[in-house]
């Protein structure tokens, strides 16, 4: 017979529980030797499954022959924007894809947005606001014959909002150089639930982790003897690349560990900025920057470390 | 190219690999998940205009979803029977190895393969929100956008999916020196 706790037990596991809930299941788990069992049960199969699974990619055939099929599929696309601009404003009409659920036209309450699946009856029979990505409708031949769309909207309306749009877009990029890419990345990080997407304090864990999941494969190393604990990895997305962070405790402080493929450019200074230290360096292939709010001894000490 | 495709392979194609490993865990042939990736990728791009908010990830798997289920349907319309689960070998496909260790790499190798098959033959709609869990390291809301069922759905299929693997994995490497650690 299962522990009426059980699923509250593996929603903890799963880190999906608030500190409170958190607090409530470890009082249960100390007087109940079945979820005890439960969670050791979980950790097990969690071990296996990221130890041995296949981290498939997707293959490189697979990989161009979509790349082809999206130069076709692009080619068709400006065509049409310039028909027609109209499509690109707000009201799109099909295929309003709103993963995050806000405003679902049933007007459920999103039953999933927070985190705390703590009422264990979590409702069963709810309709989820997730609308069904509909492919937008298939470019029907015929705008072809309409060259008066072209001409009256095409020429000055396209100009003008694709113009907008790539100022819009292009704008933040430019003003974002890679120091801010990291600062955000790194502040990022330490918001609860983002700092390590794989935990272990083990690089034989950590290293080969990032095989599966980034664009790089950076040095790994536990030097608990020298004041640095290896806690975990991360990807983070970076420079237009996976990159992978090494995530590593030193006394109460975090250091992130970035490193991406280095293209031969130049990198920032050493820096500091709102409080955190960026130290940079080049090892191999790759770009490393490593980044806290220890004292530049402790962070020039790892780079140190890990250049070795 | 335009700004469009750039954005979309900016933040849509990062997540290729993942939309190609869930659609193997649809599918019953590898082949059939290339298919179902490309035109979900396809779809992807022309709805990428309305998609808002910034979970691209589960976005891109409900579409692959979808796109088996669509698949899915036309395959059994034309007659095809899928075989059976307990028979999807995935033999004859890259396996990638994510070990450096060669002491190890034949132990892994069998591992490996032991626990595919295990995988393969729990029934779908626990096999994908277990791998959308271990694997792809999802939230239950996101397994819940992807596999559209409620939470507390998503929560009941993994606790099943996890004690059935439990259970078959000791009794496969029962005896074993490198059993679960």
């Amino acid at each position: 017979m299962r522990c009426a706790e059980s699923l509250r037990v593996q929603a903890y596991f799963d880190a999906e529980v608030d500190a409170l809930s958190a607090a409530d299941i470890e009082r249960h788990l100390e007087h109940c030797a079945e979820c005890r069992a439960l969670l050791r049960d979980l950790e097990q199969v969690r071990t296996v499954l990221r130890r041995d699974s296949d981290y498939a990619r997707a293959p490189t055939e697979l990989r161009s022959k979509i790349m082809r099929a999206l130069d076709q599929e692009g080619a068709a696309e400006i065509q049409v924007a310039e028909g027609a601009p109209a499509s690109e404003g707000a009201a799109a009409p099909v295929g309003t894809a709103t993963p995050e659920g806000t405003a679902s036209p049933e007007g459920t309450a999103a039953p999933a947005g927070t985190a705390s699946p703590r009422g264990t009856a979590a409702p069963q029979g709810t309709a989820f606001p997730m609308r069904t990505p509909r492919p937008r409708e298939r470019v029907s031949p015929t705008w072809r014959m309409r060259p008066f769309w072209m001409g009256a909207l095409g020429g000055v309306g396209g100009t003008a909002i694709a113009a907008t749009f790539a100022f819009l877009l292009l704008l933040p990029r430019f003003a974002n150089p890679l120091l801010d890419q990291l600062a955000n990345a790194h502040v990022r990080s330490l918001m609860p639930s983002h700092l390590i997407d794989v935990v272990s304090t083990d690089k034989h864990t950590v290293k080969p982790w990032f095989t599966g999941h980034a664009d790089v494969s950076p040095a790994v190393a536990d030097f608990e003897q020298q004041g640095y604990r290896l806690i975990g990895g991360r990807v983070d997305y970076l420079d237009h690349q996976r990159s992978a962070v090494v995530v590593y405790q030193h006394g109460a402080h975090v250091i992130n560990v970035f490193s991406w493929a280095g293209r031969d450019r130049a990198l920032p200074a050493d820096a500091t900025r709102s409080g955190y230290h960026f130290a940079f360096w080049k090892a191999g292939d790759l770009d490393y920057c490593a980044v806290s709010d220890t004292g530049w001894d402790e962070l020039l000490g790892l780079e140190r470390l890990l250049r070795n | 190219m335009d700004e469009k495709r750039a954005r979309f392979e900016a933040e849509v194609l990062p997540h290729l690999d993942a939309a190609y490993r869930f659609a193997r865990w649809l599918s019953h042939a590898p082949g059939d998940a290339d298919d179902v990736v490309q035109e979900a990728i396809l779809r992807a791009f022309r709805a990428f205009d309305t998609l808002r908010g910034s979970d691209v990830k589960a976005w891109l798997l409900a579409i692959v979803r979808n796109c088996h289920s669509t698949a899915l349907k036309q395959q059994q319309r034309r007659a095809f029977v899928p075989l059976p689960e307990e028979n999807d070998v995935r033999d004859g496909h890259a396996m990638t190895a994510t070990t450096p260790d060669p002491e190890n790499a034949s132990i892994r190798r069998d591992e490996q393969r032991t626990l595919d098959r295990l995988i393969a033959a729990l029934p779908e709609e626990h096999r994908t929100v277990l791998m959308l869990r271990e694997i792809e390291e999802m939230d239950y809301r996101q397994i819940a956008l992807v596999t559209k069922v409620p939470i507390g759905t998503v929560m009941s299929r993994l606790a099943r999916s996890r004690a059935a693997l439990k259970a078959r994995w000791l009794q496969e490497t029962e005896g074993e020196p490198r059993a679960v650690r």
